[in-house]
């Protein structure tokens, strides 16, 4: 099948660089609508779905391939090979972070600059390391999927529906941003959450960004300091945003950052 | 008149207002009391502080998101965390207020208590898992069906096939039953035909040997054909025909005795007939079975002593028993002495084709009889039982 549909994928600018931007868990390549096209001038921008999210192919979604990051990593090298893709520009929001990362070093040709937004190698504490979750409370939240009790009435519409044949009772409980599979979504939640890839950052060889918010929960500063630290060619901005989507929160300071780094 | 200060602090429901930058600039008395907490507790503190970790996390990657992009969102299930640490299951709406030009001023959030409707969300979700479990398990044993009506067609396939196989056997067993019948006997009564004639021209010494001879050959052949279309036709299921009449046997039993004392001059055959009365019987088996079993015994039993033959009626039983000396037939083989073909030792000539005792036992059954074998060193002794009178319940 190809990617283009497989991942959702839209192409659009006119600049003759590649400029790729991955969504994190939780959302879709709707979260990009207030960056991306401020790059569309000068790049070629490319926005796709995490297979699973969005609109993509949820018939591509084999829990096999998706068990790991390393799964999604391969879509974006395939992604990018369709598209010839060569030393284009990565921004990966949260998750695609680390997606990003793996991708480049699995390929290193597709992307010379990687701009990691929010990114965490490790979201439980290890020993010295500060993910900033217990083991216990990631657990607790696995749970809360496991048992399915989803903290949003979006993924659980179509979960208590369960009304296949009359689609629109669903549609009207799931919003038009950020959908997702239910199922896939609680399979994504483990992937993202349990993954651990701080020994595959020493293996980035592209110049790297990494955009830290002040007040991020769900990756702390610290954490964006040690990606940075590890990365051979990493530097960091602490931007004057909260939350964990300035993406959406600050789009004009993410722009601003981007743009000089590129 | 409705106090709209009061209605903001004592509303049903949770009230929180966020300022630009996320952060709580107003909160109602119903959320304090929910949270267990004082309102300048919350004030300067963000709304995902409020939450379980899960619903944090959710907030964060969900909720946030979705409000910034269109707006607002709806229906939010979250679980808050009072200062006690309890859960409190929420629905969740939040609208963002824009100034004219776009940029956000505040947002508005709702919170109404969800229990029980979370519970039943819940239970739903369940049940929905128990459906899809039981829809699983339906899968499975329709396949199994599906697949045990394939394996039984098969099964029924091969029976089938089976069948035709036993309808061809029986065709030409029928085919063989003709040939033994018609196409046998015909020639072979010829030839007996022939010999009586020879036997009345003067003969030579040599010649008077040889017709002899040639006469207990064709006699020994009439024998095993007859053997033989009796085996066929039990094979077929027909069973052995017998036509019963009210017959006095000792005359029936004296020929057969008589015929083997001629066709056996140097052996000695101690005969005792009781018949006191007639018997319900078909003369011509009972003469075939006793034939057998004297063979048999002429056969099998010491050259050297005699071959009895007994005949009584007794408690309206007919019983006749052949007796022998001589080797006794082993235990383990007394079992198959009634199978067809079956053949004890090495092979002799006087042998016939091991049927003679299976169709013997054949007549026996057919006369609602039964034929047993008693060996030890003493001797061996067949012993045909049967009703005399076919009035008598079996």
């Amino acid at each position: 099948m190809s990617v283009i549909k497989k991942n959702n994928v839209n192409v659009r600018g006119d600049g003759d660089r590649a400029m790729v931007f991955a969504h994190g868990f939780g959302c879709d390549q709707n979260m990009w609508r207030f960056v991306a096209p401020a790059f569309e001038q000068d790049f070629k921008v490319v926005l796709f779905d995490h297979v699973g999210c969005g609109k993509s192919d949820l018939a591509a979604y084999d829990p096999e391939r998706y068990f790991q990051l390393s799964g999604y990593a391969d879509d974006v090298v395939e992604m990018c090979r369709e598209l010839k893709i060569t030393n284009g520009v990565f921004v990966g929001h949260s998750v695609s972070a680390m997606i990003g990362a793996l991708a480049v070093v699995q390929a290193p040709d597709l992307f010379s600059d990687l701009v990691l937004i929010g990114p965490s190698p490790r979201y439980i504490d290890d020993g010295d390391y500060v993910g900033g979750f217990s083991e216990a409370q990631i657990e607790e939240l696995l749970d809360f999927l496991d048992d399915n009790h989803m903290g949003w009435s979006a993924a659980m519409g179509p979960v208590i529906m369960g009304n296949p044949e009359r689609p629109e009772l669903s549609a009207e409980l799931v919003d038009s941003f950020c959908r997702a599979d239910p199922e896939i979504a609680r399979a994504f939640a483990r992937v993202t959450f349990t993954s651990d890839n701080r020994d595959d950052l020493p293996r980035v060889t592209a110049r790297t960004l990494v955009i830290q918010c002040k007040e991020d929960v769900i990756a702390q500063q610290r954490v964006g300091e040690y990606v940075r630290d590890r990365l051979p060619r990493g530097e960091l901005v602490v931007i004057d945003a909260t939350g964990h989507c300035p993406n959406l929160s600050a789009p004009d300071k993410v722009t601003e950052v981007i743009k000089e780094f590129v | 008149m409705e106090d709209l200060e009061d209605l903001y602090e004592n509303a049903p429901c949770g009230y929180l207002s966020l300022g630009a930058d996320g952060v709580i600039v107003k909160v109602n008395n119903t959320l304090c009391n929910w949270l267990s907490v004082e309102s300048y507790d919350l004030l300067g503190k963000r709304f995902h502080d409020l939450l379980s970790v899960p619903g944090k996390i959710f907030h964060e990657t969900h909720f946030a998101p979705l409000l910034r992009m269109q707006g607002y969102f709806n229906e939010v299930a979250l679980d808050l965390v009072s200062s006690t640490g309890e859960y409190i299951p929420v629905l969740a709406n939040a609208l963002e207020r824009r100034s004219e030009d776009g940029n956000l001023l505040f947002t508005r959030v709702t919170l109404f208590q969800a229990t029980g409707r979370r519970k039943y969300e819940r239970e739903l979700v369940d049940a929905r898992r128990a459906a899809e479990k039981a829809k699983q398990d339906l899968q499975a044993l329709n396949e199994g069906l599906a697949r045990r009506v394939s394996e039984g067609l098969v099964e029924r396939i091969r029976l089938q096939r089976g069948l035709l196989a036993e309808q061809e056997v029986a065709r030409l067993r029928e085919q063989f039953v003709a040939i033994l019948g018609h196409d046998l006997r015909n020639p072979l009564a010829s030839i007996v035909g022939g010999l009586n004639i020879l036997s009345k021209e003067p003969q030579t010494e040599k010649a008077k040997r040889v017709l002899s001879l040639m006469s207990s050959s064709t006699e020994r052949m009439f024998s095993l054909i007859n053997d033989m279309l009796d085996f066929a036709r039990l094979k077929s299921g027909a069973g052995i025909d017998v036509e019963i009449s009210r017959t006095d046997l000792k005359p029936t039993l004296e020929q057969v005795a008589e015929e083997f004392r001629s066709s056996h001059p140097n052996r000695v055959f101690a005969i005792d007939f009781r018949l006191t009365g007639p018997v319900d019987c078909d003369p011509a088996r009972i003469a075939q079975l006793v034939s057998n079993l004297v063979g048999n015994a002429l056969a099998h039993g010491s050259d050297d002593k005699p071959v009895e033959i007994f005949a009584c009626i007794l408690g309206g039983e007919l019983t006749i028993a052949v007796r022998n000396h001589g080797v006794p037939i082993p235990k383990e083989i007394q079992d198959r002495l009634f199978q067809p073909f079956f053949r004890a030792g090495v092979s002799s000539g006087n042998q016939g084709l091991g049927l003679g005792l299976y169709i013997a036992s054949e007549i026996a059954r057919s006369h609602r009889g039964c034929l047993k074998v008693r060996s030890d060193h003493e001797a061996t002794k067949f012993t045909f039982t049967m009703p005399a009178s076919s009035a008598t319940p079996a």
